[in-house]
């Protein structure tokens, strides 16, 4: 899977296009024009998602028309293949730790990625994703006064 | 002499036991930051401020500043010993620092860099220090219009000096003003561009697209890549240092004329990053001939670093004269003030002097205090990238997500983190820049609101924006930074068609 770096120019330029039509669209129920006490609360985002998709449009049909079958990659597959390696095991944590709290879900994932990715010793990568929830407690919760994302674990362990 | 005297009281709430154990703190970690991929200066700086809500300001900013100072001193680290720019400002001295680090010459090269680096900085400070009261005292004439016709000019300087082709700048800045409407509306009260999500309804928060954008964003590229530490000897051997260090008054006119395209660059919105580039560019076109450069030339590496740090530190003094920051970095500083509950701007040098002064002041001792950290750091440092990426990499991320939580406390925080990492990913793989987009996420408000005032004022007209010579001149030289370079381009552009990857 190779993708061609002018295919995803075109591609993210129309995508940020619509992204200002979405913004402009939205601005437009919130009223654009001019009140007795200035400018509607739309006017400014109006103009800016208007702005937005000219520009994302005009740079979309620009590079079609200045670079138009050039052959460099944006990715290929090796590099596909190590993205994706890393962006699954972050996704899943982020679901993780919405679900389990912070805490856990760094411990599980960096557990997970030094054992899997890193070829640890399976006790040495738990080893090492404790310690490092425990030295996170201990510099936020604890010296910091920040409280993070807790979970079941915590809450059965009457960790507050 | 005004100036001389509030330096002095500045320097008096500087240096407290307090206040220079916080500078260490602040410099160490700005160099870890520094020295790991994906950990950048805005990044860090952007971790750390929820750390500091329960600071005093002063403090606060100290450490903020202090970060800053280390994060480029660290970058510097690893482009010698690496080859991996540490920050993107340090790319340049990756061209002749890793040359000459694997000629044997590490402790030449990193003494060389950070020496340079010191001085562009002192540099920036001087030039601080004699123009922030004229600069305070020149905005307090300022009404909406000419902050509006301010913040525009800071948006056209980017388009027309930065490195990026102008349109995608102007798409990069027009993001971040759209991301900066999302939520309550200041002014009229009513809820914008939310599309029913509760959890827009307190806004984007720019500290955590800052995150996602430079730090997720930026260890998806060094994963893609997949990560080759092909480090060199870090041994500093201290009489290769004083050797180096009586070296270097030889390059004075590369010093001299680096810290120049540094302050300039610093106070207009050129950036770090821009200013090493052209500042290596003029010195490769200036130099006596002698060693070709790209292999370890002495000057490759002085005038990169003059310039990036000279840079770095007057990109300070916009933020607190007139509350425009000219980097990423300072722009997430001077989001981290408003936070704080201070205004930046020429009100900000009349009330709080102990903040202003405190800060310049702590300036010129942190960066001599970087200076010697960083030197006595280097093989611990050089060691911290020795460690394997499979723990490093999770570790970063984890730090970048539970610095995004820390921000509101907030859970779909966790994706926004995750999909502006993706969207850091893929603007800088297309050569999207981030800087504008967080320049215009923090300034965003206040430009809309400035530009809802001077409405009002002239009900209805643009012609406010030309209403006096002072707004007049601005945007008129806005304009003109917009126009001339793209004219100038134009005209290259006719005798010779480029690729997409050479189309700056």
């Amino acid at each position: 899977m190779v993708i061609k770096r002018i295919h995803m120019e075109v591609l993210v330029a129309c995508l940020l296009a619509l992204a200002g039509v979405a913004v402009a669209g939205g601005s437009l129920e919130l009223g654009v024009g001019w009140t007795d006490s200035g400018p509607d609360a739309g006017y400014f985002p109006f103009y800016v998602g208007l702005l937005l998709a000219i520009a994302g449009f005009a740079n979309a049909i620009w590079t079609v028309i200045l670079h138009r079958g050039e052959t460099e990659i944006f990715i290929d597959s090796e590099q596909a293949r190590r993205l994706l390696s890393f962006l699954l095991p972050m996704t899943a944590f982020v679901i993780v730790t919405l679900l389990l709290g912070l805490y856990v879900g760094a411990a599980l994932y960096l557990f997970y990625v030094a054992w899997r990715q890193g070829k640890y010793n399976p006790f040495w990568a738990a080893g090492l994703g404790i310690g490092f929830a425990i030295s996170l407690f201990v510099v936020f919760d604890t010296l910091f006064k920040v409280p993070l994302l807790k979970g079941p674990l915590e809450a059965y362990l009457k960790i507050y | 002499m005004e100036n001389f005297g509030l330096l002095m009281e500045g320097f008096q709430v500087a240096i407290t036991p307090t206040h220079l154990a916080i500078m260490v703190i602040g410099v160490m970690l700005g160099l870890v930051v520094g020295v790991l991929p994906g950990l950048g200066a805005p990044n860090g700086v952007s971790l750390l401020i929820p750390l500091t809500f329960t600071m005093d300001p002063v403090s606060a900013i100290i450490l903020l500043a202090s970060m800053y100072w280390g994060a480029l001193f660290g970058g510097s680290t690893t482009s010698i010993l690496f080859n991996i720019p540490g920050e993107p400002s340090s790319v340049a001295t990756t061209f002749d620092g890793y040359p000459m680090a694997q000629k044997g010459q590490s402790t030449r090269a990193l003494t060389l860099a950070f020496m340079s680096a010191g001085i562009g900085a002192l540099v920036g400070v001087v030039v601080i220090t004699l123009l922030s009261t004229w600069a305070a005292g020149f905005a307090l004439r300022f009404g909406a219009p000419e902050y509006f016709s301010v913040y525009f000019l800071a948006f056209c300087a980017f388009i027309g000096m930065g490195s990026s082709a102008p349109l995608k700048t102007i798409i990069s800045l027009l993001v971040g003003l759209a991301l900066s409407t999302v939520g309550m509306d200041t002014i009229t009260g009513t809820l914008r561009l939310t599309y029913g999500l509760n959890e827009l309804m307190g806004g984007v928060s720019f500290l955590v697209v800052v995150i996602g954008l430079f730090g997720i964003g930026e260890i998806l590229m060094t994963v893609q890549d997949g990560l080759h530490f092909r480090g060199v000897a870090s041994r500093i051997d201290l009489r290769d240092v004083f050797r180096t260090i009586a070296e270097l008054p030889r390059y004075w006119a590369t010093l001299l004329r680096s810290s120049a395209i540094g302050v300039w660059m610093g106070i207009t919105p050129g950036g770090p990053t821009a200013a090493s580039f052209m500042s290596y560019g003029v010195a490769r076109q200036w130099s006596r001939p002698g060693e070709p450069f790209g292999k370890g030339r002495p000057e490759g590496i002085v005038a990169p670093e003059t310039a990036d740090h000279s840079a770095g530190t007057c990109a300070m003094l916009p933020m607190l004269a007139l509350g425009v920051p000219s980097s990423a970095t300072a722009a997430v500083m001077m989001g981290g003030l408003m936070i704080w509950g201070l205004t930046p701007g020429p009100m900000l040098f009349a009330t709080k002097p102990d903040f202003v002064w405190g800060l310049i002041a702590s300036m010129y001792i942190s960066n001599i205090v970087a200076v010697v950290l960083v030197m006595a750091t280097v093989p611990l440092f050089a060691a911290l990238l020795r460690i394997p990426f499979a723990v490093i990499g999770p570790v970063i991320v984890a730090i970048c997500f539970v610095g995004a939580y820390t921000v509101s406390n907030a859970t779909f925080d966790l994706w926004l983190v995750l999909l502006f990492g993706v969207i850091g990913y893929v603007f800088s793989k297309l050569s999207y820049p981030l800087a504008p987009l967080v320049l215009a996420m923090v300034l965003g408000h206040k430009a809309e609101n400035s530009f809802h005032q001077s409405m009002i004022l002239s009900d209805g007209s643009l012609d406010v924006f030309w209403s006096n010579p002072l707004v007049g001149s601005i945007m008129t030289l806005a304009l003109l930074l917009v126009i001339v370079p793209q004219v100038v381009k134009l005209i290259g552009r006719l005798r010779s068609r480029g690729t997409l990857r050479s189309v700056h």
